[in-house]
């Protein structure tokens, strides 16, 4: 399971479930740098050489879709990856990410589309 | 034309003829005095022709008894001589003393008097004298001269006799032509003072036809107005799409409008002169009382009472509506209650609207809370599906017991979360001991991340517990409506104080009594309410939301504090020093519930 050492940044002002995430992360080999909060996740990702961000969308202040869009403006090429606790996202923000997922849905999708994510040929051929 | 110029007229038309009459009267009165006087003279003439006539017969006399006295000489024959001598002269004297005698009549008769004396003088006593001396009277030239003396003076008295004819005659006539000039002046004046009469009259009565026919006219119209308003008001009632019923003043029925009978199932001919109770029988709706008739309230208070809420009308058939009513009394010109009128329609379709609206803001009230659902529960959720992962990949039996730890806490959260959402629908039949701080602390709490999303700053002033007598899950859905109402009306960055102030019994300064309770109140700092829509605040579907507000919040809000024996009030400021709402609501401790207000 140590294969990834891929940068991953976490946003989320759930501290207990970003505390969670962090520790799933890392037991899967990715290393993992941790935000509570938008403008501090936007600072983390302009000077870390992050790979993929795991991105919470509902949070006070900067929501998930304006933190995706100032990233997207930062470095385009960097894959989002946008949680939820909401069913229904609308469009203008899930065009944003390359995927987004609900909470809940459990470890092994979100390990999966963040594995797809890095890996796309990987993830398309099995 | 006022009844003082009918007077008038009057007045006029019996006037006139009495003065026409008294005019020619004055007339008639200076035409016979003239005719009178005329009469007058003619017997003057009259008289005068007789006096005349015995002054001739004297003086034939005279001659008769001279001739005897000088044919015989006899002094017997004498004697008329003498006795119509002494008189004669007087006689003469009267004649001429008589009035209305010109000086023409005045000279024959001087000339009578002088030529009679002559022939007294210078023929009658000499032959007297002549025959009593014996001698003899046969001369011829002496009889002829006393026969030219005695033919002068008949000629004069002949005169005399033929003028006072003649004026007789004149004045004769002249009385005629007064006669026939009084006929003719009074046909005249009467044919002029008729036709005046006549004309003056016509024109009097023409005034008042004139005003008798715009009499009849306006009445006329007056009449068809009345009728015509009459038909106005009936087709008004007829048309009005409320039942109305009105009753004398001892309650029975007098009319009903074709919606009233429909409503209440009775025809007109049945209804009249029923007590009302009988015909309109209503019931409350929850506790199947029977309820006081707006007609015996309003004979009771004396005065227009509103509708009635939850009034359950029974019909003929049995059947039932809802109904809402009124009653006012009706009232003649002295202010005496002669009767009342009795309003109602119904409102079973409205009533199961409102329904539908009520439980429609329930969930709406459900729905603005889903984002703070989802995220309370998707969260944990998340974090504890996430911690069983790493579990059964092979945990640590330390780190085991810290991720149970953590989903321990994380299930708690939506344990707490989920029984303040049932708190919001679980319902009660009757009211139970809420304590307020308790639920405020619990909605502050599901509205947390809605809160936050908004980065609303809440301030909650909660003191100590104080509990009040409520229906919780209708208090919830009022409080949550009022804090989403404030906590959009801050904006980002705003502050919501929430707020209990308990309140003890006791009297204010006016002597008004004041409930135990509590006051719970939620502020805001944002721009404030325009005056201009404050009225409309508690109306149903006034919303200042546009599309995402139902416009129910406030409405059902008051209806929830109503029927818990509460008040809300609002109060605003728009000014920019300090803008912000404040919404109080009072909530007694042991309140009267109006059951069913709602």
């Amino acid at each position: 399971m140590k294969q990834n050492t891929n940068l991953v940044l976490c946003v989320d002002d759930e501290l207990v479930g970003l505390q969670v995430r962090k520790i799933l992360l890392e037991r899967s080999g990715y290393t993992v740098l941790t935000a509570p909060d938008g403008p501090s996740g936007l600072e983390i990702f302009s000077v870390e050489p992050v790979e993929v961000v795991v991105l919470d969308y509902s949070m006070p202040g900067m929501h998930g879709g304006e933190v995706a869009a100032r990233m997207r403006q930062m470095k385009p090429q960097v894959p989002i990856l946008l949680l939820s606790a909401y069913v229904d996202l609308l469009p203008e923000v899930t065009s944003l990410v390359n995927l987004y997922m609900t909470k809940g849905e459990g470890a092994p999708v979100l390990l999966e589309k963040l594995g797809s994510l890095l890996h796309p040929v990987d993830a398309s051929q099995q | 034309m006022n009844l003082s110029q009918f007077n008038n007229i009057l007045r006029q038309v019996f006037l006139l003829p009495v003065v026409a009459l008294l005019v020619v009267a004055g007339a008639l009165y200076l035409q016979i005095r003239g005719a009178n006087a005329t009469v007058n003279l003619i017997q003057d003439s009259d008289t005068r022709i007789s006096q005349a006539t015995l002054v001739s017969k004297l003086i034939v006399d005279e001659e008769s008894g001279l001739r005897g006295y000088e044919t015989t000489g006899d002094l017997r024959f004498l004697q008329p001589f003498s006795e119509a001598k002494s008189h004669v002269q007087a006689e003469i004297q009267s004649l001429d003393n008589m009035g209305g005698s010109d000086p023409d009549q005045k000279k024959d008769i001087e000339d009578l008097r002088s030529e009679h004396q002559t022939w007294q003088d210078a023929f009658a006593l000499p032959v007297i004298a002549q025959v009593r001396g014996g001698g003899n009277t046969d001369d011829v030239d002496l009889n002829l001269h006393g026969r030219e003396l005695m033919d002068e003076v008949r000629h004069d008295l002949t005169d005399i006799i033929q003028k006072a004819e003649s004026s007789r005659t004149r004045r004769i006539a002249r009385w005629h032509r007064q006669v026939h000039n009084m006929l003719l002046f009074l046909l005249g004046l009467a044919l002029g003072i008729g036709v005046l009469i006549g004309l003056f009259t016509r024109n009097r009565l023409h005034a008042v036809s004139a005003a008798y026919r715009s009499s009849l006219e306006i009445l006329g119209r007056r009449a068809e107005e009345l009728f015509q308003s009459e038909q106005q008001l009936r087709t008004t009632l007829d048309s009005i799409g409320d039942g109305v019923i009105t009753c004398d003043a001892a309650g029975h029925i007098q009319m009903m409008n074709p919606i009233a009978r429909e409503l209440t199932g009775w025809g007109q001919a049945d209804a009249t002169g029923q007590p009302l109770e009988k015909v309109f029988c209503i019931v409350n709706e929850i506790s199947r009382e029977p309820m006081e008739t707006p007609v015996s309230k309003v004979k009771r208070l004396d005065t227009i009472v509103g509708m009635g809420n939850h009034a359950m009308l029974i019909r003929r058939d049995g059947t039932e509506l809802n109904v809402a009513d009124s009653g006012a009394p009706i009232r003649d010109q002295r202010g005496e209650t002669i009767g009342i009128v009795l309003v109602f329609r119904d409102i079973t379709m409205e009533r199961k609207t409102q329904d539908a609206l009520i439980a429609n803001e329930k969930l709406a009230v459900a729905g603005r809370l889903a984002a703070t659902i989802a995220h309370e529960i998707h969260n944990p959720l998340d974090s504890v599906s996430n911690l069983l992962y790493l579990m059964r990949n092979g945990a640590s039996a330390e780190e085991s017991v810290q991720f149970m730890e953590m989903a321990q806490q994380e299930l708690t959260r939506v344990t707490q979360i989920s029984r303040a959402m049932l708190g919001l629908y679980r319902e009660s039949k009757s009211p139970v001991v809420v304590d307020l701080k308790e639920m405020l602390q619990e909605i502050l709490l599901l509205m947390e991340r809605r809160l936050a999303d908004t980065e609303v700053k809440v301030t909650a002033d909660l003191p100590s517990s104080v509990t009040v007598a409520a229906f919780p899950a209708e208090l919830r859905q009022v409080f949550t409506n009022l804090i989403t109402n404030a906590a959009e009306a801050a904006g980002r960055n705003g502050e919501v104080r929430v707020s209990v102030t308990p309140q003890t019994a006791g009297a204010e300064g006016s002597g008004l009594k004041i409930q135990a309770g509590a006051t719970v109140t939620i502020a805001d700092n944002g721009p404030g309410i325009p005056e201009e829509v404050r009225p409309q605040l508690f109306q149903p579907f006034f919303t200042t939301k546009g599309e995402h507000g139902t416009g129910l919040g406030l409405w059902v809000s008051r209806g929830i504090i109503n029927k818990h024996g509460g008040t809300i009030s609002v109060s605003s400021d728009t000014s920019k020093a300090a803008h912000g709402t404040v919404v109080s609501v009072f909530l007694a401790t042991n309140p009267t519930i109006n059951a069913g207000v709602d």
